[in-house]
């Protein structure tokens, strides 16, 4: 058994899931529908088109992200695979992190046909009222890429909590609470560091500062705005994102794994 | 026997509840019918990437309650629906995506002729033209209500220089320039279509800045021998060719218009060409307006 088995596995058995296969129907639904809305706007029907499949789309994958990342270990050794697999020579880091890797791939897989269905019904929208200025392809992409990229963090972190715990609500709520934080801490932190934060208790601002490096910072991977509206995208500030969510996922998922190695499993 | 009966009551009760859950959700207030307006960094705060759609939402959800007002009275409002809710709901769009144009233009079509709130729907789209910087709707929509409904034409000129400036359409050149010549600034509107007309690319095009400047600069030559009469005889001129008799001017500059320049009654040297090309037959008629 290599690592290389896990994510087969893991991948074969997302694959083979009929809630899954429920959340992907929701997702084409969701797609499809966008021409329909977008074609209420009055003068950004492109614009607008591009928003909600960007907005569908990150709907689908949080919902994925939680859902695999929050059950995808406490699952298994529910089911007491875990206490099959293990027997095999795959160590507990192994299986871990094959898992995470199985479902990232899965993922990766939902986002490339989430971009393209997009893709189809962007152009289709399109055509019925185009817009003056042109679609920015590669900054719509780009949006997509960076939604993967904060979805794998936010798995990862899903996944860290449903080690700890012996349930799917644990990991579940709390992975929605990180998500809920890490989405509003750029704000809070531009807020508390602005002049209207000297009026707030010291101790409180360094412990709010303090939770903000701490969280996963969402805002970073957000381009949906520039993707919409074509803006200009600093491609130095796409990479710094892409190079902390790999070092914070890498950290989350060691930390995920030295959790499993010390917890006591039936 | 007793089953399919009972669902078809049940059917039947649940349709007689949804019409009159429906009617009575029609006669929701306002407050209730587009919600409260939440706070604008609360609400970013909290719905990270989904802002666009949100914002989408929210404008769509105005145009919505609005267009509610013309289908029940066909075209015709009876109850006027409440424009500061309104109001306040597409600010409350554009603070959450300052891109969002269907917030502005919703704004410019509902707010100016239904209420002549044309000051308020500028200073919304003052804030959509820091977003929306290749945008020349915006400005010209700006500039139409600064004429049109406010009378400041020094401002609509401003406003329509930069729509000029982000189309290169001569039409909002020619508007800017008439606006400063109205307001007075024919310096201003001088120096702007020269800039035009050095930046155009089509002949044609400077051609129509080049005509446009030339007028101004006849305006210019007749405003500075009006000050000169005003200053030798304390009064303005009863008509321009008192300026030919006293000698300020060989004679009167010609309009590249077709018109021909008289004093209104306001003292401001018009033309009777309006700047606008006069057709063939209209530059045949007398023009009895000095």
């Amino acid at each position: 058994m290599t690592l290389i088995n896990q994510v087969t596995l893991t991948l074969r058995s997302v694959l083979s899931d009929r809630i899954l296969h429920a959340i992907c129907g929701v997702a084409v639904l969701l797609v499809v529908l966008v021409p329909v809305f977008s074609s209420f706007s009055m003068r950004q029907v492109q614009e607008s088109s591009i928003g909600l499949a960007l907005s569908a789309s990150s709907l689908v994958l949080l919902v994925l992200a939680t859902q695999l990342g929050a059950s995808s270990v406490f699952r298994e050794v529910d089911r007491r695979y875990t206490s099959s697999v293990l027997t095999l020579p795959l160590s507990r880091g192994e299986f871990v992190a094959g898992r995470f890797l199985g479902l990232s791939l899965f993922l990766l897989l939902t986002t490339i046909i989430l971009a393209c269905g997009s893709a189809l019904v962007i152009l289709y929208a399109t055509s019925t009222y185009p817009s003056a200025r042109p679609i920015a392809w590669l900054t719509l992409f780009l949006a997509f890429g960076t939604d993967l990229l904060k979805y794998i963090l936010l798995m990862a972190i899903a996944m860290f909590f449903s080690t700890l715990s012996t349930s799917f609500t644990l990991p579940f709520f709390c992975t929605l609470a990180v998500y809920l934080a890490g989405s509003a801490s750029q704000e809070v932190f531009e807020y508390i560091t602005g002049s209207l934060g000297d009026q707030m208790p010291a101790m409180l601002r360094t412990l709010t500062e303090l939770t903000y490096y701490l969280l996963p910072n969402f805002s970073s991977f957000d381009l949906h705005v520039q993707a919409v509206y074509g803006l200009d995208v600093n491609l130095g500030d796409v990479a710094l994102s892409l190079l902390y969510a790999v070092v914070y996922t890498s950290i989350v998922l060691w930390a995920a794994i030295v959790c499993f190695k010390r917890r006591e499993l039936p | 026997m007793m089953r399919p009966l009972v669902f078809l009551l049940l059917l039947a009760l649940l349709g007689g509840i949804v019409q009159e859950q429906s009617n009575r959700l029609q006669q929701r207030p306002t407050i209730l019918k587009l919600g409260p307006v939440p706070h604008a960094g609360l609400v970013r705060a909290t719905t990270g990437e989904h802002l666009t759609a949100l914002s989408f939402r929210t404008v769509i959800s105005v145009m919505f309650y609005f267009g509610s007002f013309f289908e029940k009275h066909t075209n015709r409002m009876q109850d006027a629906p409440e424009y500061l809710s309104m109001y306040n709901h597409l600010k409350h769009a554009v603070q959450l995506d300052p891109y969002n144009v269907d917030a502005y233009y919703f704004a410019e079509a509902a707010f100016t002729w239904e209420l002549g709130r044309a000051k308020e729907v500028n200073s919304l789209l003052d804030y959509g033209m820091k977003y929306r910087t290749w945008d020349y709707q915006l400005p010209f929509f700006a500039g139409f209500n600064a004429a049109y409904f406010l009378k400041d034409y020094a401002t609509a000129a401003r406003y329509m220089q930069l729509a000029a400036e982000r189309s290169n359409n001569p039409l909002f050149t020619k508007l800017a320039a008439r606006y400063f010549h109205e307001s007075g600034q024919s310096a201003m509107g001088l120096a702007f279509l020269d800039t035009m007309e050095k930046g155009a690319k089509s002949d044609r095009v400077r051609q129509i800045y080049h005509q446009r400047k030339e007028a101004l600069l006849a305006v210019n030559a007749i405003e500075s021998a009006l000050e000169e009469f005003q200053m030798r005889y304390q009064q303005l001129p009863e008509s321009l060719s008192e300026l030919v008799t006293k000698g300020l001017f060989d004679e009167i500059p010609s309009d590249p218009y077709g018109g021909k320049f008289y004093l209104a009654a306001d003292g401001k040297v018009r033309s009777s060409s309006k700047f606008v090309m006069q057709s063939l037959e209209n530059e045949k008629k007398p023009v009895d307006t000095e």
